[in-house]
């Protein structure tokens, strides 16, 4: 047995290996330049908390992380919504080229952000196919401008861009979801409103927070679709922290930036970890109960 | 084709080969020097480049960069001993300088540089203890363009700044330096007093944006962006660059192109040479220098562009109509101009834009 744990850990050295140089390192080099200053085009290696400060003094930093934080919990919830009923159609309805439909919803995917956001500029522009249609019909005589560059359109872009990733984590929680478990519910008279509460949302769970974290995540660190979609409101800190390191050569500032959402980010994933494990469908899910 | 070389076949090549390269250090004049450029894309097409290299004793590789910013970072990150010439902004000159990536260019070496225009002989930006460390290379300004189509009256700074007629239909360059000297001139703070901004001045300025933002229907990162929002009518006007008005006029559209008399960004790259070029290389990167200062590079870069060199080499050469297109007909024009340069407190101009765009 020794021998074999012994073996273990020598297997796993290389990935650990690669996991310290290709992730821990470069976090932990952002991490201590946000402790250095900058003079004109120099980093002056002097220890100091002021670029915290700055970032916890200002309104604008603040509000940038939080809003980030807001799109991704939003994103995340909206995607759980359409996402649910998506993946039990394909995990429990569908029984021939189950896995054609598993690509079909990746292929958006494959096309790249910008193939992405350009479409998405072609169906919501003033002369997009929107407020064509709507012109066409009569309903509106003037183009709904608000559909594009607005924070309304970052949002269903982001939502589309990253909803895979949610129906996918789902898609497989179905798939070991056992369907006597409903219909024994179904029979001992439980209502179907009951029976999603009870039954399929703590076992899908697993799904659904790994969906979740993936989206959320995503839509945190997405810069590109807020910037070509969102317009004059298109802002976000990841845009903010790029300023920072390219045109303004502030690289501590923007580290500093960069490592507060970062230990946000880590303490909301840990506290959200902590009220799953402390509920009953949460103990349930980690334990297997 | 089967090829096949026996042993003393091979012994008599390699003893050739050795007796070449011995002679070969006594024959230097036959053997192109390779000088590696970094810069645009745009500025170092074969044609363009053509007439030096059919002179020989030159090659040259080039490398393209994306933007300014990642320029400078390529050379802070050891980047300069791959380069023999690099392309950075007027504006910019002064990082590389601080940074000690680059080298004073010898004048006297490069013939064309005395064809400078006067602006920027007398430029104080790209030098430093009065040397030269990045020579003007081209240059060109930044416009209001608009659709004439959809507009009544050429603009001026001020439509983006006043009135509703336009809201919505507005863009700006999402880029702080530039956001804040529009917000400058339009506000009538002095040219020489506007990249050191007082608090009072930087609250008028962010009060100014702030109202800017509620008429803009985005800001703009590309410029192939911008022309794709001008040609589907999203935008009617924007501060810009000049190529959506040649390309959207080209393909039809009527297009507008402003010069507010308050004053209009003018822009310049300059060529510079990192420290470490020396000996053969640094003379063959001299050789391309004043090459690209020249008649046949200008010519090509007039009607290619089109954009403006910095000397006057080709500037008699070209007819009036394209003189007029590249800027360089009146030179007074560029009385009117105002350089880019690093105001001291860049990081909170940088801040402030970002609360404008986040209020």
């Amino acid at each position: 047995m020794a021998f074999a744990a012994d073996r273990g850990v020598r297997l796993a050295a290389p990935v650990a290996l690669v996991l310290v140089a290709g992730c821990v390192v470069p976090l932990a080099v952002l991490f201590v330049y946000s402790f250095f200053k900058v003079d004109f085009v120099a980093i002056v290696h002097d220890p100091t908390v002021k670029n915290y400060v700055r970032v916890a003094a200002s309104a604008t930093y603040r509000g940038l992380i939080g809003r980030a934080i807001l799109s991704g919990a939003i994103v995340a919830v909206i995607s759980a919504v359409i996402a649910y009923p998506v993946a039990w159609a394909i995990a429990k309805r569908v029984y021939l080229l189950k896995s054609a439909y598993l690509t079909l919803l990746l292929i958006p995917l494959y096309t790249g952000d910008l193939v992405r956001i350009f479409a998405w500029r072609v169906v919501l522009g003033s002369e997009g196919v929107i407020n064509s249609f709507l012109m066409w019909t009569g309903i509106v005589h003037e183009p709904i401008r608000a559909l594009l560059f607005s924070p309304f359109a970052t949002h269903v872009v982001l939502t589309y861009d990253y909803l895979p990733f949610m129906v996918m984590g789902l898609w497989l929680a179905f798939e070991s979801l056992d369907d006597r478990l409903l219909e024994a519910a179904r029979d001992l008279g439980a209502g179907e409103v009951t029976i999603f509460r009870r039954i399929v949302l703590p076992l899908t769970a697993p799904g659904l927070i790994a969906g979740a974290m993936m989206v959320f995540v995503l839509v945190v660190g997405d810069y590109l679709t807020p910037q070509l979609i969102g317009g004059s409101s298109g802002i976000t800190v990841i845009s903010a922290i790029n300023d920072l390191f390219g045109t303004a050569f502030d690289w501590p500032l923007g580290s500093a930036i960069a490592s507060s959402l970062l230990i946000i980010l880590g303490l909301l994933v840990t506290l959200a970890a902590l009220v799953v494990a402390r509920s009953t469908w949460g103990r349930s899910v980690v334990s297997g109960e | 084709m089967t090829f096949t070389l026996r042993r003393r076949e091979l012994l008599k090549s390699v003893l050739a080969g050795a007796a070449f390269s011995a002679v070969g250090p006594l024959r230097p004049a036959q053997a192109a020097e390779a000088v590696s450029w970094l810069t645009w894309e745009n500025l170092a097409k074969d044609d363009y480049l053509a007439a030096l290299i059919e002179k020989g004793g030159i090659s040259i590789e080039k490398s393209f960069i994306g933007t300014d910013d990642e320029q400078f970072a390529k050379l802070r990150a050891g980047g300069a001993s791959s380069v023999d010439l690099i392309t950075p902004g007027l504006d910019k000159v002064e990082y590389y300088v601080a940074s000690n990536l680059l080298q004073p260019i010898d004048l006297a070496k490069v013939p064309n540089a005395a064809k400078l225009y006067d602006t920027f002989k007398a430029t104080t930006l790209g030098k430093k203890d009065g040397k030269t460390y990045g020579i003007p290379f081209y240059w060109g300004i930044n416009p209001v363009v608009y659709r004439a189509d959809l507009m009544d009256a050429e603009p001026d700074w001020s439509v983006f700044f006043e009135g509703e007629k336009y809201k919505g239909k507005l863009a700006m360059r999402d880029y702080a330096l530039e956001g804040i000297m529009i917000a400058a001139l339009y506000l009538g703070i002095p040219k020489d007093k506007m990249f050191d901004l007082d608090d009072k001045q930087l609250a008028e300025v962010k009060k100014a944006l702030i109202a800017q933002k509620k008429l803009l229907r985005t800001y703009w990162s590309s410029i192939g962006d911008l022309t794709n929002l001008f040609a589907t009518g999203e935008v009617v006007c924007a501060f810009s660059w000049v190529p959506p008005y040649f390309d959207l006029t080209a393909r039809g559209l009527k297009m507008g192109m402003a010069k507010p008399k308050a004053g209009v960004i003018g822009w310049c790259d300059t060529l510079a040479i990192p420290a470490g070029v020396s000996g053969a290389k640094l003379d063959a990167t001299l050789k391309l220098v004043d090459y690209l200062l020249g008649p046949d590079y200008g010519k090509k870069l007039a009607y290619g562009g089109p954009y403006a060199q910095s000397t006057s080499s080709t500037r008699d050469a070209l007819p009036a109509e394209q003189q007029e297109k590249i800027f360089i007909k009146d030179l007074s024009v560029m009385d009117s101009f105002v350089w880019k340069a690093n105001p001291p407190r860049y990081t909170e101009w940088v801040a402030l834009w970002n609360e404008v765009k986040a209020s």
